[in-house]
């Protein structure tokens, strides 16, 4: 069974010897990178369970009411995001409070151009 | 320590990121940057799940090229699907279930469709207050020639019972976590119509794969929600599909509602056509020209039906004129629209646009908001700054 560190240079090395070897560039994959998420004392932890699925980005451009931000953790609890039940308020209190319905838009970023 | 699946998720774009220092196509690996080949220039509203908008600077064509295109994702894309094993299921309500090659589907008689697809969010961002989803603009939106065998003429060789009343699509799209698969259906009346198609072909090539390689459904005039991508599977079944995104997915309510009120689910019903909606493309919202001599234009649509006219204010509302709608139509396709205007002065101008069409059915000054942001299509307005 692998350490985690081991699996992680396996990983790094596999990915560096195939794209190395056969040019290789996932053509229909995109960034699973994102913009990050504001800090704040449960942002780990929001980042963690959320992008098991998801960018940041459609978290980032929100705009919601804590009323609604409840509704949308608790579907995504539902949906398989995995929430320790006594952190929920505090993923509620992290979204609305930095994604308010009165915060200005989210500039969204373009697809890059081939390098 | 074992290494689960959620530990693989977290390390792999730091493993690429390494491996990005030996390869320069990873070089996007560890940044914001978002690269989809062929998508260049689309705004990201999503990169996971894909969801890419159409800039309103690249609509100047009545075909919309690939890529421009949108991308409207709800899951992930099939991360393999081999065209030559692919086959595609009827079953259900028929008397004869059967499995269609690609190979099998070519060989059928084609038809084509000129068709202007919306994602039903189009234009979320823009709802009062404002209601969870992907935020799109004007964007979620395109036309494109679309081309394969009749819906009906499958069902047909399948045999539709006569219990047979609603028809269902499946995708290959990847479910993660718990969340439902993105399952729908249409009635038998829609699917036996001669322009709903089992699309193999997208603009005379075969569908690119953020389109929904090797077929997808086109439910022509209909939301972009009804036309599954990736189909594998077709049943025939005796009543609406139950399931996720049919209910409470997708769906309006049958009553206006305040806007911001609950909506009870039992009162709604399920979106099919598009509404009547214009979109100004040019000038670009908050833009700042340098001459008085402005080119206005945009793209007005209706669904099912016909455009009729395109109105353009060019004071905020007060006096109306109509507009030049472009020589290219075709049921279910949008009508592009130009408007060569003088601005009096300097200064600060709100343009606004206004579709009519065949059902007598205008763009209201308000959408009719919804919980989910469905169908918006108040009256498209741009502010500019005219400074000579």
């Amino acid at each position: 069974m692998l350490r985690r560190r081991e699996f992680h240079v396996l990983v790094a090395f596999c990915a560096a010897i195939f794209c190395g070897l056969f040019g290789f560039v996932w053509t229909t994959r995109v960034s699973a990178q994102s913009a990050d998420l504001p800090p704040g004392p449960i942002q780990s932890k929001v980042q963690t369970a959320c992008m098991e699925c998801h960018d940041a980005r459609i978290i980032v451009q929100q705009r919601l009411s804590k009323k609604a931000w409840t509704k949308e953790v608790d579907k995504m609890i539902k949906w398989g995001a995995v929430v320790d039940p006594k952190d929920r308020d505090a993923f509620i209190d992290y979204l609305s409070l930095n994604f308010p319905p009165d915060k200005p838009p989210e500039p969204m970023p373009r697809v890059s151009a081939k390098k | 320590m074992a290494t689960t699946r959620r530990d693989f998720l977290r390390i792999v774009p730091s493993a690429l990121a390494g491996a990005s220092v030996l390869h320069p196509a990873l070089s996007w690996a560890g940044s914001d940057e978002v690269y989809v080949p062929g998508k260049e220039g689309m705004i990201v509203r999503s990169a996971r799940f894909l969801d890419l908008e159409m800039p309103m600077e690249v609509l100047k064509t009545w075909i919309t090229p690939g890529p421009h295109f949108f991308v409207r994702n709800h899951m992930h894309e099939p991360s393999t699907l081999d065209a030559s094993t692919w086959a595609l299921t009827i079953s259900g309500e028929v008397e004869n279930p059967l499995a269609l090659s690609l190979a099998d589907l070519k060989k059928l008689e084609s038809h084509t469709v000129i068709n202007t697809l919306e994602c039903a969010g189009n234009g979320r961002a823009f709802q009062q207050p404002h209601v969870p989803g992907v935020q799109w603009e004007r964007g979620a939106v395109g036309t494109a020639r679309f081309s394969g065998p009749r819906l009906r003429d499958l069902l047909h060789r399948a045999g539709v019972k006569s219990t047979g009343k609603h028809v269902m699509f499946r995708g290959l799209d990847e479910v993660p976590g718990k969340v439902p698969a993105f399952i729908r259906s249409i009635p038998i009346e829609k699917a036996t119509d001669a322009d709903t198609l089992v699309a193999l072909e997208m603009n005379s090539a075969p569908l690119a794969k953020h389109h929904g390689f090797p077929a997808r459904a086109l439910v022509p005039g209909w939301i972009g929600a009804a036309s599954c991508k990736w189909l594998t599977e077709i049943k025939v079944l005796d009543k609406e599909f139950e399931g996720n995104f049919m209910k409470p997915g997708y769906r309006f309510p049958n009553q206006p509602v305040q806007p911001g009120a609950d909506v009870n689910p039992d009162d709604t019903h399920p979106i099919t056509a598009l509404s009547v909606k214009s979109i100004i493309a040019a000038p670009i919202a908050n833009a700042t020209l340098r001459s008085r001599a402005v080119h206005i234009q945009g793209a007005a649509w209706a669904g099912e039906a016909d455009i009729t006219r395109v109105d353009l204010s060019t004071d905020g509302g007060s006096t109306w004129q109509p507009v030049q709608l472009g020589r290219e139509q075709s049921k279910y396709a949008w009508r592009l629209w130009s408007y060569s205007w003088h601005a009096p002065r300097s200064g600060e101008y709100t343009i606004l646009s206004r579709a009519t069409d065949s059902q007598g059915r205008a763009q209201p000054a308000s959408a009719a908001w919804n919980p989910s942001g469905y169908l918006y299509n108040a009256i498209d307005q741009v502010k500019i700054h005219v400074e000579t």
